[in-house]
């Protein structure tokens, strides 16, 4: 397995080599540069600015500079955010949208498997059509309305938790993790409700049956590991998107994390931090598809890291 | 000047009685606190660099410039407390006041002035307002120091800026720009701290490091989260301070932002989403305030391309405009429908298109044949053309209404396209447009930044040629009275509504929710609210 690992985390690497070529190159392609949005500067002095930043270098040294810095762990200014570097905001709001991601995917997994289980086991019963709608509604609402519409419930009109804080408190985190939370609770449960019916009928479910195994025993122990799976390669992208920060929960309830950047660096054309978002988010997606991996592998038998 | 100098004074007295007043009133001990709400993360706090109007309210309430607006937004004494303007209107003299503090104790000199405009002025640093010094007021020398042929040897002495000794600051100019004051406060003309800068280099606008002048300092800042700025016991008016921290969270969410003020979370909001003016005005009456702003939103024609060259067809797609169903039906948002080129100014009797008194009947009637007419000239029977505006939800409204009204009353088959700005500015520069969904967001109140913008020789983009309007232009700009400059500025607005260059349709509004508890808040276009003329009752 450590091979596998050694060998997939290497293979990452042209990943995410072509991943920074592109997008470095395409980002150039849109109209307009970090210092175009004030008409009354005079074009001349727009090209001093960009020269100020090495923006109307050759192309390809501007990705040497920027690559070189990368490898020496510095991702350049941000060129709209001027105070701070990108590898300084990334630092900043990387562990608040981490936080806020895990705390959504450990209750999505938790209530979806819990939920999906469930439904499996009891068809077509008052557990299974709740757990059904509520899944529907997880799935058909989008976030940018179940967020305000918590927001509008517990904060405004009963008052239980803030609107929108981001402090040391549990209360700022309830609202937004159930937000983040809530479509993939519903897509999870989803999942995991077709795959263990499905499982259930599978002749090694129907011998543990036949052994005479307690039907929890069943279910917990055997059932569910092959059942699991889907839901397990499901997860590895998921919580690539949820933990890299959601733009739509961090700006309905004013948290500082890092999804914003990934939408407001585009608009501001600042090259540097897009390429560091950009850097940043397929190391995560790749992290997690590798783990997903590696989990389906102890998971599975059948799977093999050869 | 004599004018605005005493009005200046009278609202400095006005606003420090008041708040000696309310201060008197107040508990001495407990802490008051204002939390105000800001839009996006914030750029910059640098303050030769920042450009946007929430870091212009948190600049202005760190740093103090030669002068400082007012709670109407009207320029009064700052570091600055007297000065005086030359005959030919071409030489201003700052006398600063005696004492001039930084907020770490250590004098402020006039210097630091100088320091500030030639950090602005410095290519290095990258600055948008740059363009200030050398063409809304032309600094002498500042075009020059700009310049790229000044390869690496700049130096400030040959700017028109200097301070010859440590409490005075004389500022001179190629040009006569009697709106000069406007222009003077801690946005444009901030003072640098040079030990800082050369310390921490550009982490010396970092709460650890900063230093400042103004009535507070900053204490702390999250970036995409909230700025903690203090009152600051250095400055020279702090005795009138009465609100001892001030909060400004970021609170991109316009419909979080609401909510928070709904819970008491926040004081001031940055903005009202458009379609909730309405339910708050009936939920919160006078805490909801909305006024129209300095940006001017308008339709202009490409000259350069036909039938747009020919003045009747221009002409005659403005007139098929119903500006009071596009802005009052349709946009709304507290958009204020526009006749002219320039926001509404007190005291500046705007021209106004001729379309806007007529009735709707003979206006349609009156549109239609000019069309006819200018499309024979330009030999051409049908119009397709395309609308250019930002993906503002609102500049797109404008445009669709716009294209609906066009093809109703004049066939023209209009479409829109709507694009984030830089792509959509590329779209200007390259002048490939046919008509451009306009907006500018002026300098200060006044009619003179607007019609700076539209003249000829300081935007190329419009291919505009009219020597009559420069000719006026240079005519007020020479004229130091404000209401006899106002007369010509006039003159050269209607040159510019008769040539329709541009179809006239709104001024933007501003629009803040204000706890009725605070007092000081004071509706300006310019958007100036000044923490230090603001109280908590």
């Amino acid at each position: 397995m450590w091979s596998y690992t050694l060998r997939r985390t290497l293979g990452s690497v042209p990943t995410l080599l072509a991943l920074c070529v592109i997008t470095f190159f395409m980002m150039r392609v849109a109209p307009g540069g970090p210092f175009s949005g004030n008409r009354r500067v005079s074009p001349e002095f727009v090209k001093l600015m960009e020269d100020a930043y090495h923006l109307n270098d050759p192309l390809w040294q501007q990705f040497w500079t920027w690559f070189n810095g990368v490898l020496h762990f510095d991702l350049g200014p941000s060129l709209k955010l001027r105070d701070y570097n990108v590898s300084e905001l990334i630092a900043i709001g990387l562990p608040t949208s981490l936080e806020v991601g895990a705390w959504a995917m450990l209750l999505s997994t938790l209530v979806g498997v819990v939920l999906g289980i469930a439904g499996a086991l009891r068809r077509n019963g008052p557990i299974d059509y709740s757990a059904g709608a509520i899944a529907m509604v997880g799935v058909a609402v989008p976030i940018f309305v179940i967020g305000p519409l918590l927001q509008i419930v517990f904060g405004l009109q009963l008052r239980w938790l803030p609107v929108a804080r981001w402090d040391d408190s549990w209360q700022c985190r309830v609202l937004p993790v159930l937000t983040l939370a809530l479509p993939n609770i519903a897509y999870v449960s989803r999942l995991m409700r077709s795959s263990m019916i499905e499982t259930a009928r599978t002749n090694y479910v129907r011998t543990a049956r036949a052994k005479g195994i307690g039907e929890w025993r069943t279910i917990l122990k055997h059932a569910l590991r092959g059942a699991i799976m889907p839901v397990v390669a499901y997860l590895g992208p998921a919580t690539a998107v949820t933990i890299s920060g959601s733009v739509v929960v961090e700006t309905v309830f004013s948290i500082p994390g890092i999804g914003r950047f990934f939408v407001e660096s585009v608009a501001n054309r600042d090259y540097p931090l897009i390429m560091g978002v950009t850097l940043l988010y397929g190391a995560i997606v790749i992290a997690a598809n590798l783990v997903t991996d590696i989990a389906r592998g102890l998971l599975d038998p059948k799977v093999s890291y050869e | 000047m004599a004018f605005s100098r005493r009005t200046a004074l009278s609202v400095a007295f006005a606003a420090a009685a008041s708040l000696t007043m309310v201060g008197m009133t107040l508990p001495a001990a407990a802490e008051t606190v204002l939390k105000r709400g800001i839009g996006s993360t914030i750029g910059t706090l640098d303050p030769q660099v920042n450009f946007l109007g929430y870091e212009a309210w948190i600049q202005d309430d760190m740093y103090e410039g030669l002068v400082t607006p007012g709670a109407d937004g009207e320029p009064i004494p700052g570091a600055a407390e007297k000065w005086d303007i030359s005959d030919d209107g071409l030489t201003y003299t700052f006398h600063l006041r005696d004492g001039l503090k930084w907020s770490d104790g250590t004098p402020l000199v006039a210097q630091s002035f100088v320091d500030g405009v030639a950090r602005t002025l410095d290519p290095a640093t990258a600055s948008e307002k740059n363009y200030i010094f050398s063409s809304t007021i032309s600094v002498t020398g500042a075009a020059e120091y700009m310049s790229a042929d000044n390869k690496g040897v700049r130096d400030p002495k040959t700017l028109g800026i200097s301070a010859p000794d440590d409490k005075t600051v004389v500022i001179k100019l190629d040009k006569p720009a009697p709106y000069m004051l406007y222009l003077m406060n801690s946005f444009y003309v901030a003072p640098l701290h040079k030990p800082s800068l050369e310390k921490f280099g550009k982490d010396f606008v970092k709460a650890e490091n900063i230093v400042s002048n103004g009535a507070y300092h900053m204490s702390e800042s999250v970036p995409q989260s909230h700025v903690t700025l203090v009152k600051n016991p250095n400055y020279w008016n702090a005795a009138n301070v009465k609100i001892d921290k001030v909060i400004y969270s970021i609170t991109e969410d316009d419909n979080t932002a609401i909510k928070l003020f709904k819970t008491g979370e926040q004081d001031i909001t940055y903005d009202i989403p458009s379609d909730q003016i309405e339910p708050l005005q009936k939920e919160f009456g006078d805490q909801v305030h909305v006024t129209n702003s300095t940006e001017t939103v308008y339709f202009s024609f490409n000259l350069k391309k036909p039938p747009f060259d020919n003045a009747k067809v221009r002409q005659a797609l403005s007139m098929a405009l119903d500006r009071d169903v596009m802005v009052n039906k349709v946009v709304k948002g507290g958009y204020v429908m526009s006749c002219g080129y320039v926001i509404p100014v007190p005291g500046y009797d705007a021209p106004k298109v001729p379309e806007c008194g007529m009735d709707k009947a003979a206006r349609v009637e009156k549109a239609k044949a000019l069309f006819k007419e200018g499309m024979a000239e330009a030999k051409m029977d049908k119009l397709s053309l395309k609308i250019e505006t930002t993906a503002n939800a609102s500049m797109r409204k404008f445009g669709e209404t716009a294209a609906v009204m066009w093809k109703q009353v004049l066939g023209v088959n209009a479409s829109v396209n709507s694009q984030d700005r830089d792509a959509w500015l590329a779209v200007f520069t390259a002048g490939t447009w046919d008509v451009f969904g306009d907006d500018l967001i002026g300098d200060f109140a006044g009619p003179e930044t607007f019609l700076a913008y539209m003249d000829p020789r300081a935007e190329a983009g419009y291919n505009w040629v009219s020597p009559e309007y420069e000719a006026l232009y240079d005519k007020a700009m020479a004229i130091t009275d404000q209401a006899a400059r106002y007369k010509v500025l006039a003159q050269a607005e209607k040159v510019l509504l008769d040539s329709y260059l541009t179809a006239p349709a709104a001024a933007a509004p501003s629009r803040s929710m204000v706890r009725s508890n605070v007092k000081g808040w004071v509706d300006n276009p310019a958007g100036w609210h000044g923490t230090q003329f603001m109280s908590l009752q």
